[in-house]
């Protein structure tokens, strides 16, 4: 459902943007973009550890697509800010282990869910002239993530032993970006990006008091699809 | 255009933040009462869930396990081990929380879900404090082959199975372990049981519950607990389908004046810190200082040395207790000054010799004396003067040869130690009760750490003449095999046998106790299978 909201959303600024015309010698400080975040995790965990717990036990997060949301002021001629966020996504935990532990199923299984507000601010330096056709960008910036929504699945409180919480503190964190600019007139451009964020936590659960814990490199590398218009 | 720009930035944002208005998931409900039978932690924690298959797979990934899968019967259940925290009373009267284990029979056949019969299991002496028989996932935990046993004979067989850690052990704050103290030890098993009529309806198989039987049963120190638990149950009016206490003190003073008389049992260095510690912190009356009783090598730290998180092995070899030595090999005499009773005393503080015992007897006593030992002299001999002057009449008729019978199996009358008064008072002859359900007493007749004869004998001879006939049976594993019973004593003898074919008598007798375990709880479920 997210990535249909997410193609459709594009699909209809670019025809919005093709259809709108604009003076081209004009300079423009403000751009918003909207457009699909293809979030893919390159997650890696430490084993999870805690009482009652057999070895061998991880994590991987699934990747996911959801909507993408930016603002961009320019700040020169080649340097920008750039604030961009996707819209919280749901993102699942899969076990990675042991087919089964004791007889409960594990590899594979969704086992938690959670939704993140992961704002990411970019400072970053576009090449060419403002108007050029195409402007390539790189940008470097910090990202903070938060986690809420925090759920363990049916499959999760089975292997987990009960009903259980989950702490995953939010995180702070080095981001990267490159990217090319499309201009379709002076107003409207289409954006294509690759991003990377460094976002650690310590997922720890709770399941009746007994407390478990791994701390995860979620490591989201995003590709992002986005049109986009200045004013 | 920018401050509109903004509003729109803030607005997406804002409508972010709010898409993200969901709930984080709850853990289990934490109890505020401390209340005895409060379930601590409900819905309790699920440690393992294993069907049958998996179960059995596990078993006979070893020697061991192999075995009891062979005795115990092939799975019919899946078993879902559960640990429960709950509130008990310790020694003092006060509210004190520990844990215990909750094992439901899973899967679709007949006998493994809905209402079923409640297995209540005592478990035996445990040197660790981290003792757990919950904790099936850990196979290097203390408790684990205990845990594996109960989960194969009862569990695995469609019943449900409740089992206390005791105060001491695992969570518990308590600092000790209130060892042989019977009211508290009761206090406990009811309270596990409370706790997990209370949980079970919120396990992940609601369906299966109590079906209004309770069995109660245990091994070793269990096998008292268990009887002490009929004992208080009975009082309290609860319902004891039947009961199968095996290998237990229960005629706790007999047996520990049969011990300073020298018949030392596999065990004593260990059960004696475990009991003295017990009854210093329930009575105050066992000794002044540590050194009143201890040998000025063990006296320092011996009052905080059991349950211990560090293993039995390295405590030996570190010094803080003797392996077996639990007497002074250089005997003492006495010298009451009365010439009848220093006689009689310095003969039982003599060591057990060949003749009159057998030479595997006095080589099995000849162990529990040493020039380390445990128990000075002074404290021994004070001992066994009192037991000579307020003889209990069990422990004199067995050590006299003579056959016990309800005639000459009394507690003493007014012991002087406190240990002897202690040991009195939670002597399970002590208050004049009998079972009011069927009663399964199993053991083995040479068993060398809790002595058959002076603890399950003394218990039938008490019985004998004030429970109807039948109601109370002694299923002896070392007997001539016969009756219901027989297919587990030719197991148990052809199992032992085998073990002193393959290490040698004096080893295998180390194992002896042990080895009875298994059997006896085959015997109870076989036992309980044909209560109405």
């Amino acid at each position: 459902m997210r990535r249909k909201i997410a193609w459709l959303a594009l699909g209809t600024v670019v025809a919005l943007g093709a259809a709108t015309g604009a003076r081209a010698d004009e300079t423009y400080l403000n751009d918003v973009r909207i457009g699909a975040y293809l979030l893919h995790f390159d997650s890696t965990a430490s084993e999870i550890t805690g009482p009652f717990t057999v070895g061998g036990l991880n994590t991987r997060i699934q990747s996911t697509t959801t909507l993408y949301l930016a603002y961009v002021r320019q700040l020169s001629r080649h340097f920008q800010i750039e604030v961009a966020l996707g819209w919280p996504p749901l993102t699942y935990a899969q076990g990675v282990g042991p087919a089964t532990v004791g007889s409960i199923p594990y590899n594979g299984k969704q086992i938690a869910s959670v939704r993140w507000l992961s704002p990411t601010a970019l400072f970053e330096y576009s090449f060419f002239g403002p108007r050029a056709k195409w402007r390539p960008f790189i940008g470097i910036g910090v990202n903070y993530t938060n986690f809420y929504d925090r759920q363990v699945t049916a499959a999760g409180a089975a292997v987990s032993g009960g009903p259980t919480s989950i702490s995953l503190p939010s995180s702070v964190g080095p981001a990267v970006t490159a990217g090319v600019l499309y201009h379709l007139n002076a107003r409207w451009h289409l954006v294509a990006s690759y991003s990377v964020a460094q976002v650690n936590s310590r997922l720890t659960t709770d399941t009746a008091g007994v407390l478990r814990s791994s701390e995860v490199h979620f490591w989201p590398n995003a590709v992002v699809l986005s049109v986009g218009y200045s004013f | 255009m920018l401050k509109k720009t903004g509003r729109v930035l803030w607005a997406v944002l804002a409508a972010a933040a709010l898409a993200g208005c969901g709930h984080d998931s709850q853990t289990s409900h934490i109890a505020t009462s401390t209340q005895r039978g409060t379930l601590a932690v409900d819905p309790p924690l699920r440690v393992a869930s294993l069907s049958a298959t998996a179960f059995a797979s596990q078993l006979s990934a070893s020697a061991s396990g192999a075995q009891l899968l062979q005795l115990a019967g092939t799975p019919q259940c899946g078993v879902d081990f559960y640990y429960i925290k709950y509130w008990t009373v310790d020694p003092a009267g006060s509210p004190t929380e520990v844990s215990g284990a909750l094992m439901v029979p899973t899967g679709t056949g007949a006998t493994c879900s809905g209402p079923r019969p409640i297995v209540l299991y005592a478990h035996g002496t445990a040197e660790s404090s981290q003792y757990n028989i919950a904790d099936i996932s850990d196979p290097n935990n203390s408790a684990y082959s205990e845990s594996a046993m109960i989960a194969a004979v009862f569990a695995a067989q469609g019943d449900i199975v409740v089992a206390p850690n005791y105060e001491g052990y695992d969570i518990s704050t308590l600092g000790y372990h209130p060892y042989l103290d019977a009211s508290v030890n009761a206090d406990d098993m009811i309270d596990a049981l409370t706790a997990a009529q209370t949980a079970l309806p919120h396990t992940f198989t609601p369906q299966t519950v109590g079906d209004g039987k309770v069995f109660v049963t245990g091994y070793s120190e269990g096998g008292y607990v268990a009887m002490a638990t009929v004992k208080a149950m009975q009082a309290a009016g609860m319902t004891v389908t039947a009961s199968a206490p095996s290998s237990g003190p229960y005629a706790l003073e007999a047996l520990g004046d049969l011990i300073f008389f020298g018949q030392v049992n596999i065990g004593s260095t260990v059960f004696a810190p475990l009991l003295t510690t017990s009854y210093q912190n329930a009575y105050h009356n066992v000794y002044n200082q540590t050194s009143d009783v201890y040998s000025s090598t063990y006296a320092p730290d011996i009052a905080t040395l059991l349950p211990s998180a560090t293993p039995i092995t390295t405590l030996f070899s570190t010094g803080k207790l003797p392996e077996s030595a639990l007497f002074d090999s250089a005997t003492p005499s006495s010298s009451t000054g009365v010439p009848q009773i220093d006689a009689a005393a310095d003969a039982l503080l003599a060591e057990p010799a060949s003749p009159p015992y057998t030479p595997a007897q006095a080589a099995l006593f000849d162990a529990g004396f040493g020039s380390n030992y445990l128990v000075n002299n002074t404290y021994r001999t004070e001992y066994v003067d009192d037991a000579v002057e307020n003889p209990d009449e069990a422990a004199m008729t067995v050590i006299d040869g003579g056959t016990l019978d309800s005639s000459d199996i009394a507690l003493a009358v007014a012991p002087t130690v406190g240990l002897r008064e202690d040991m009195r008072i939670n002597d399970m002859r002590y208050g004049g009760w009998s079972p009011e359900e069927p009663m399964l007493l199993c053991g083995a007749d040479q068993d060398p750490t809790v002595y058959f004869e002076v603890d399950t004998g003394t218990m039938a001879a008490e019985w004998h003449a004030l429970v109807q006939a039948g109601l109370v049976s002694v299923l002896d594993l070392n007997a001539t095999p016969s009756g219901p019973f027989a297919p587990l004593q030719q197991g148990f003898q052809s199992t032992y046998a085998a073990l002193v074919s393959a290490e040698g008598a004096s080893t295998a007798i180390q194992s002896y106790h042990t080895t009875e375990a298994p059997f006896c709880m085959v015997a109870a479920r076989d036992f309980f299978a044909q209560v109405p």
